[in-house]
């Protein structure tokens, strides 16, 4: 067990990064707006949360950085998608590269070098000090937020209020849903940038808990394999914070993998977590085709709505 | 009374003015940041002008970068003929590569057969390479979306692995890079090699084969409206996965060139992003296999424009961003050229 636990702490660290972006992703899609701009969000959260937190010596303000700047790029890319119904797929794309390059831009100067501050770590009263499982209990605030708080609040939020009700309608029929009255750009707008927001903070917890230093191209593709984690998840929050932890686990095979000495090329550890991304995929859609009206997609999922089209 | 209401159809003039004003929205966002970047506007201009135009290095320069960028471009393009978007291209680019790599480091072939042998592997590499997510799309409806995308840094590790182990050059001490191949492509002009023509016949090629083989139509009926192909009788499964197979493909064949032409070693940074430039190339050209050609020059120009960037000490992804700012600029002037006013008498 206690060989393991390293294993664990890895991957509850890397699997918080993963299930705050997904928890975002799965918001904004169940409204019906696909944000592959998770990426580019999640770099620029990274970036801005650096730099908010060498300047002010604060990471709670390095946080609030990150989520600003999450939630103004997914703006962006709402009111392009929602309210000018450009195509989704473009505009995330283009959201992602955007992100890469211009994060790479502003963190120029501070590529490489030990963020000032950043977030400790919290322990449970009590549970921290149980013999052999007690380190579980010790963890940055983005993990309890990202196993916790956020699954409890999205999975209410999404299944036991109006307002969640609301935003699945306009995800499933935005015509039904403007019917009744909802105003259905207001709320795709709103699920984007929350979803946003969410993205910005899962870069804010790369770079001021998880490994505190920014350097370029270290979202190596998390943002896109928290996507497929929605689509793997079947849109359901819980759901995205228990695959995330999954995904944390392969993630931090490669690092145990390689601090352990095991005879596979670190570059083969390095790729399982691509590998496996594509395997969840695939393996569920071949394996269970009649789970697959249980985790269908939102049905107006990336169909942009127009009112003179009902 | 007038109010808007939004064409089914679009004229291509409405489009061509509207990424008109895109290309100087993103031309002015781009002034804006220099200045504020603390740049002399006048002289990074003269200084892009000049050293993309103005000097045989920079036009050999151009054309180089065009080789690629219409390869990968065309392999999106053709992708999103079907409905596809092909987001791997950079990792189907990088395995056709390796795989040229492969022939040109290993096989003891006279240069004549050699040649033809490293383009069959990078076809095959390439194509091998988006298999899996084309099945997984065609069968199983799976988001090729993102089975491509994460099969880029796979692509990407691997090349690593090979040029740092079993690859790596041990004459030279180049880092991340394999030895340099004596297999290269014939040279048409001083650096600029032979697979620039070969690109160029290919993309016209293609669109011939589009616009008037029953291929090509049946192709273009599954990605505008798989319904209504599945309608006529069309099996759109098989169709869709020869589609994505075949674009990775013509990314794998671009990845030969670049290696076995530009670069002669098997390197770490070999893709350069081009199969994310190639997304931007076809969705430039729209409908029309002609018009890569055009926006793999353009693209070219961009990332010539970014070299001019990294020697005045501005990042080298800014490529990136500016490539990020125009897609968005293009998508969001697309749909907005859609909207007419409709004038109604009261």
């Amino acid at each position: 067990m206690t060989a393991f636990l390293p294993l664990v702490l890895h991957a509850l660290a890397y699997g918080s990064i993963l299930a705050l972006a997904a928890q975002g992703e799965v918001i904004a899609e169940r409204a019906g707006v696909i944000n592959l701009g998770v990426e580019g969000l999640m770099a620029l959260g990274a970036v801005m949360a650096v730099l908010a937190a060498d300047a002010s010596l604060s990471p709670w303000l390095g946080c609030l950085a990150a989520l600003i700047t999450g939630s103004a790029g997914a703006l962006v890319l709402g009111l392009a998608t929602v309210n000018g119904s450009a195509n989704q797929t473009l505009c995330g794309v283009a959201l992602t590269f955007l992100g890469l390059g211009l994060s790479a831009v502003l963190g120029h100067a501070v590529a490489g070098l030990p963020v000032s501050a950043i977030f400790g770590s919290w322990s449970v009263p009590g549970l921290s000090r149980l013999p052999g499982i007690g380190p579980v209990f010790i963890q940055s605030p983005f993990v309890y937020l990202a196993f916790i708080i956020l699954p409890i609040t999205c999975h209410c939020l999404l299944f036991r209020t109006r307002l969640g009700l609301s935003l699945r309608a306009v995800g499933e029929n935005p015509a039904a849903a403007d019917a009744v009255g909802i105003p259905v750009r207001r709320y795709r707008l709103w699920a984007v940038v929350t979803g946003g927001a969410l993205a910005g903070l899962a870069g804010a917890d790369m770079t001021l808990s998880v490994m505190p230093v920014w350097s370029e191209g270290m979202i190596a593709g998390r943002g896109w394999i928290a996507v497929a984690l929605v689509i793997f998840c079947g849109y359901r929050p819980v759901f995205a914070a228990a695959s995330a932890l999954l995904f944390g686990l392969v993630m931090s095979l490669s690092f145990f993998g390689q601090a352990q000495g095991w005879p596979i090329a670190p570059a083969v550890l390095n790729m399982t977590p691509y590998l496996g991304t594509i395997m969840f995929m695939i393996l569920p859609a071949l394996v269970l085709p009649g789970m697959r009206r249980l985790m269908a997609a939102p049905a107006a999922l990336g169909i942009p709505y127009f009112r003179e089209e009902r | 009374m007038s109010r808007r209401t939004r064409l089914a159809v679009v004229p291509a003039r409405r489009i061509m003015i509207g990424r008109a004003l895109a290309l100087c929205a993103v031309a002015v966002v781009l002034a804006i940041v220099l200045v504020l970047l603390g740049l002399p506007l006048g002289m990074v201009c003269g200084l892009v002008l000049k050293s993309t135009f103005g000097t045989v290095f920079g036009l050999e320069n151009l054309a180089l970068y065009m080789t690629p960028l219409l390869m990968t471009g065309a392999a999106v393009w053709l992708a999103l003929r079907a409905g596809l978007w092909n987001i791997g291209a950079e990792g189907q680019f990088l395995a056709g590569a390796t795989a040229a790599a492969a022939v040109g480091l290993f096989a003891p072939l006279p240069a004549p057969v050699a040649l033809p042998v490293a383009m069959l592997a990078s076809l095959v590499a390439g194509g091998a390479w988006s298999a899996v997510p084309a099945a997984g799309r065609a069968w199983l409806g799976v988001s090729e979306i993102i089975t491509t995308l994460l099969l880029n840094f796979i692509a990407t590790y691997l090349v690593y692995y090979l040029v740092t182990g079993p690859w790596a050059d041990h004459v030279t001490d180049a880092q991340v890079s394999s030895q340099r191949m004596m297999l290269a492509l014939p040279s048409v002009y001083s650096v600029v090699h032979w697979g620039g023509p070969v690109a160029l016949a290919l993309v016209v090629a293609l669109g011939a084969l589009l616009k008037r083989s029953r291929f090509g139509y049946e192709l273009s009926l599954c990605g505008s409206n798989p319904d209504s192909a599945r309608y006529a009788g069309i099996r759109v499964a098989p169709r869709l996965f020869t589609a994505l197979v075949a674009s990775g493909a013509l990314a794998g064949l671009g990845g030969m060139m670049e290696v076995l032409g530009t670069v002669h070693r098997l390197q770490g940074g070999l893709a350069h992003g081009y199969g994310y430039l190639g997304i931007v190339v076809a969705l430039l050209a729209r409908q029309s296999a002609y018009a890569l050609i055009p926006a793999a020059f353009l693209m070219a120009v961009i990332l010539n424009t970014g070299i001019v960037l990294q020697t005045l000490q501005v990042s080298a992804s800014s490529v990136l961003a500016i490539t990020g700012l125009l897609v968005f600029a293009v998508a969001v002037s697309d749909e907005l050229a859609a909207y007419v006013r409709l004038e109604t008498k009261s």
